[in-house]
């Protein structure tokens, strides 16, 4: 059921309790291909009425494909599914509700300047709307679920939290044998989460199955009956009993295919001998703090020192700041507190370009959407932030960049047919090396923050992205390392700091050692 | 309309070819749904379009406004800005070159200087009027679209207020009858003929039009202003984080689409009409807005299309004229070529993507 590896957990689906019932949703050896990339790769799983279960995975582990295949979005290439014993194939999200599966989306689909009882009758009446009838409904499940509402409050004066009650009150009107929530929590403030949770709970003792898709630890600890862990689109772990251990699957989570796990472990290089006029702290950044756009402090207070000739890595479970601290230091988002200096010069609050010209290089987490333009050429993409280069009295020496390009194509393995050819039509691996080629042979280059930058890449494209990124650190460079991929920080990082919740957890020297210690910082035990 | 192997003749050309003339095809036969002989009808629109050197001059005086106000839509729209503008910039492109030419003191001066500072008023005052949605894009995130929509209005009602008013540009009123309309601005303020005289009133105009497409092509395609126009196009969150300077870009833009579309108002003034008066414009902005459009982003389509819509335009007012065709009816062709040219793109857009 699940692949032979280390930390997993023994699989102790028998052992379930008396009070809960058998099988309500059962996929077996369930596959979906996407071109070439496997989402799914033969996963089976049992869910069963009256149970939480959880759904854990890194982003592109597979849980969103998943979700689509029981909501009826996508059709399995392999496997089947079966719902309460009789075989289960939607042909839509509409086969999917009739048979009594609901889904809450991580995108809300509420009219805004309607009230939250029209909101509900949406879709569910014909002819006339009784609106007296649906509120007092709304009122009745409102009461028994614990979930406070106003029926008339319109929608636009919500919350987020409020927005997501009445889409669990819409999944609810229809009495689901099944109830999918695809990433809950990730919009909601802490207080909020424990409502949620608490409803959860609610649901599944009414006798409905409850999946709760999530990568946050602390509320799988809370409420979860079983377990399942994903990973790159197969099962890796399942568990019965969480609160025990809670370390392992993380492990399970953040591991790198076994295939893969032996990344080697260059040994720092050599410190030269600085001379006294250059600055050993290359970044500083100093009680950064980061709100979203709903307030919710995202990174709190973070201080941390980024040396030359060193790679610090940042870890920690997705969603923990990772991102806010990497938008903020490369200037996308204005910081609401803090300061952060790169050779003594403050850039907090700086556009993008001061903060290149500084000697900042950034590979953003977000390739497609900040890191390249797809619809130019590779040659534009790799020069996209040194045009400057080529041009003279506003003309663009297209020749020079393109002869500019096929260097640095050749000298990073950018494999494409042309510098001319569309960025977009690269491998994802290609498209990272070239972000890379760009960053890294800016001039006076001082500093490179790299969020995420082997997300989605085959194996051997991760091993080139690390030997550049050390290459750069062996040349001078400070490196600030962005992974939730524990594994190859332990193995790159000269150090490393533990983000949980936007506040530091930790801070420990790299290195295999670390591993356990590391990962209890990220779930949320403190260890220092 | 299939997609079949074509040599050296992509269907992406063919398509908006064949599109038009089935619109043609349905507006003759819509005309001889109205009574009239199909022959006088066409032979009154070949008249009118093509018929004598005259014809023909006032025809590509028409495809020169098209063309400009086309290729400003292009600049525009090369950042995907869509300007609207075009019929307000014309306006109050057309307001400053009659001030200038009548009341600017411009008439005496040598070397064309009479003619040439009119004509840089009026892309002065298009550029003004396309730099403000612009700024409000740049800064508040307004709506281009509606933007230039509004400011369109505005503009066209100027002139008319303009031309209102003895105190602004109206003629001084001898008697009742005096229209309201500025005075005829003086021969040396006129644009000189570039081919011809009266009888092919072709003025320099054209040349302009053309050098300046040149030159709007040379920027798309060579300058690093045209790569920044692109980039922030396709992704501005990506241009940011690369440093390009965003506002800048979609502020430049607009105020290139206006300044064209701003001496569009000018030549039309100096080169044609010669005097201000209401409804000066007739919806030459709109038409050169769907120039642009359906050129797709390509400056030779956009003096493509505008040549058939001035030869179009031309033909339609004589059609009226000597055959009595209803002038909504050219209208209605136009407004055919304009759905079955989005229908195109539109086919050829959704079989590329199947591909």
């Amino acid at each position: 059921m699940h692949a032979a590896f280390a930390p997993a957990i023994a699989v102790a689906v028998a052992a379930a309790s008396s009070s809960v019932e058998a099988g309500r949703l059962r996929l077996n050896n369930v596959g979906k291909r996407f071109g070439a990339m496997a989402a799914l790769d033969g996963v089976s799983l049992d869910i069963r009425a009256g149970e939480i279960h959880c759904l854990l995975g890194e982003n592109g582990a597979g849980k969103s494909t998943l979700c689509n295949l029981v909501f009826g979005v996508h059709a399995p290439d392999s496997g089947s599914m079966l719902l309460d014993g009789a075989p289960y194939r939607p042909r839509g999200p509409a086969d999917a509700l009739a048979s009594g599966i609901a889904m809450v989306h991580q995108h809300f689909s509420l009219v805004e300047d309607a009230s939250v009882a029209d909101n509900l009758l949406l879709g569910q009446s014909r002819g006339l709307l009784k609106r007296r009838e649906a509120g007092a409904r709304i009122r009745a499940l409102a009461a028994q679920y614990g979930l406070e509402l106003d029926p008339d409050a319109m929608i636009a004066d919500l919350s987020v939290g409020e927005r997501q009650r009445v889409e669990i009150i819409k999944c609810l009107m229809r009495e689901p044998r099944l109830l999918v929530l695809d990433e809950p929590t990730a919009v909601l403030l802490p207080d909020e989460i424990a409502a949620l949770l608490a409803v959860c709970r609610k649901v599944a003792d009414s006798g409905c199955g409850v999946v709760l898709v999530t990568h946050k630890l602390a509320e799988i600890r809370q409420v979860a009956d079983r377990i399942t862990v994903l990973r790159g689109g197969r099962t890796v772990a399942s568990s019965t009993a969480p609160a025990t251990d809670i370390d392992s699957l993380v492990a399970a989570m953040i591991a790198r295919d076994p295939k893969a796990s032996t990344m080697p472990a260059a040994p720092a290089a050599p410190r030269r001998a600085l001379s006294s006029d250059v600055r050993d702290e290359v970044l500083q950044v100093d009680g950064l703090t980061v709100k979203d756009a709903h307030g919710a402090l995202r990174l709190d207070n973070v201080t941390l020192i980024v040396n030359r000739h060193e790679i610090v890595g940042i870890a920690g479970v997705e969603g923990n700041g990772q991102s806010e601290l990497a938008a903020a230091l490369s200037g996308m988002t204005k910081p609401a507190a803090g300061r952060f200096f790169v050779n003594g010069r403050p850039l907090a609050g700086s556009a993008p370009q001061e903060i290149t010209r500084a000697g900042v290089g950034i590979v953003p987490e977000d390739r497609h959407a900040v890191g390249c333009v797809t619809g130019l050429s590779v040659a534009e993409n790799i020069f996209l932030n040194q045009l400057h280069k080529f041009t003279r009295r506003g003309m663009l020496d297209r020749s020079a960049m393109r002869a500019a390009a096929r260097g640095l194509m050749q000298r990073f393995d950018v494999r494409a047919a042309s510098e001319d050819v569309a960025f977009g039509g690269l491998s994802g691996g290609n498209q990272q090396k070239a972000v890379l080629a760009r960053e890294l042979t800016q001039d006076n280059l001082a500093l490179l923050i790299a969020a995420q930058p082997t997300r989605g890449l085959d194996v051997g494209a991760v091993e080139a992205v690390y030997n550049h990124i050390r290459a750069a650190r062996d040349r001078g460079v400070a490196v600030l390392l962005i992974s939730s991929e524990l594994d190859d920080l332990l193995a790159v990082a000269d150090r490393i700091v533990v983000l949980y919740r936007g506040r530091i957890m930790g801070v420990c020297p790299a290195g295999p050692e670390q591993r356990a210690r590391i990962g209890a910082m990220m779930a949320g035990q403190s260890h220092d | 309309m299939t997609n079949a192997p074509s040599l050296n003749f992509t269907p992406a050309r063919a398509l908006p070819v064949a599109a038009v003339l089935l619109a043609m095809a349905v507006g003759i036969l819509l005309v001889a749904l109205t009574g009239v002989p199909v022959g006088e009808a066409l032979g009154a629109f070949a008249d009118g379009a093509w018929g004598s050197p005259y014809a023909i001059g006032a025809s590509v005086n028409r495809a020169v406004i098209f063309a400009l106000v086309g290729t400003g839509f292009v600049l525009a729209d090369r950042a995907r800005l869509t300007n609207v503008g075009g019929e307000g910039q014309i306006a109050v492109g057309a307001i400053a070159a009659t001030a200038v030419s009548l009341y600017g003191g411009v008439q005496g001066l040598p070397l064309g200087l009479a003619f040439v500072l009119p004509l840089l008023a009026g892309a002065l005052a298009g550029a003004a009027w396309g730099a403000l949605p612009g700024l409000l894009k740049a800064r508040a995130g307004t709506n281009e679209v509606i933007s230039t929509l509004m400011l369109s209005f505005i503009g066209v009602w100027l002139l008319y207020w303009s031309v209102q008013s003895e105190r602004l540009l109206r003629q001084p009123m001898s008697n009742s009858g005096t229209l309201p309309e500025s005075l005829e601005i003086p021969s040396t303020t006129r644009l000189p003929f570039f081919l011809g005289d009266e009888s092919m009133p072709i003025n320099i105009g054209l040349p302009l039009t053309v050098l300046l497409g040149l030159g709007a092509a040379w920027l798309l395609a060579r300058s690093l202003f045209g790569l920044h126009l692109r980039s922030v196009g396709l992704n501005a969150l990506a241009s940011r984080q690369a440093g390009m300077p965003i506002a800048r870009t979609v502020v430049l833009a607009m105020t290139l689409a206006g300044a064209l579309g701003g001496l569009a108002g000018a030549i039309m003034l100096q080169g044609d009409q010669y005097a201000l008066k209401s409804g000066f414009s007739s919806g030459y902005g709109f038409d050169g807005l769907v120039v642009g459009l359906l050129a797709r982003g390509s400056l030779p389509g956009v003096f493509a299309g505008a040549l058939l819509f001035g030869f179009l335009r031309s033909g339609g007012i004589n059609m009226e004229m000597a055959a009595s065709v209803p002038s909504a009816l050219v209208q209605v062709v136009q407004g055919m070529i304009i759905l079955a040219v989005a229908g195109a793109a539109l086919w050829m857009d959704r079989h590329g993507a199947a591909r």
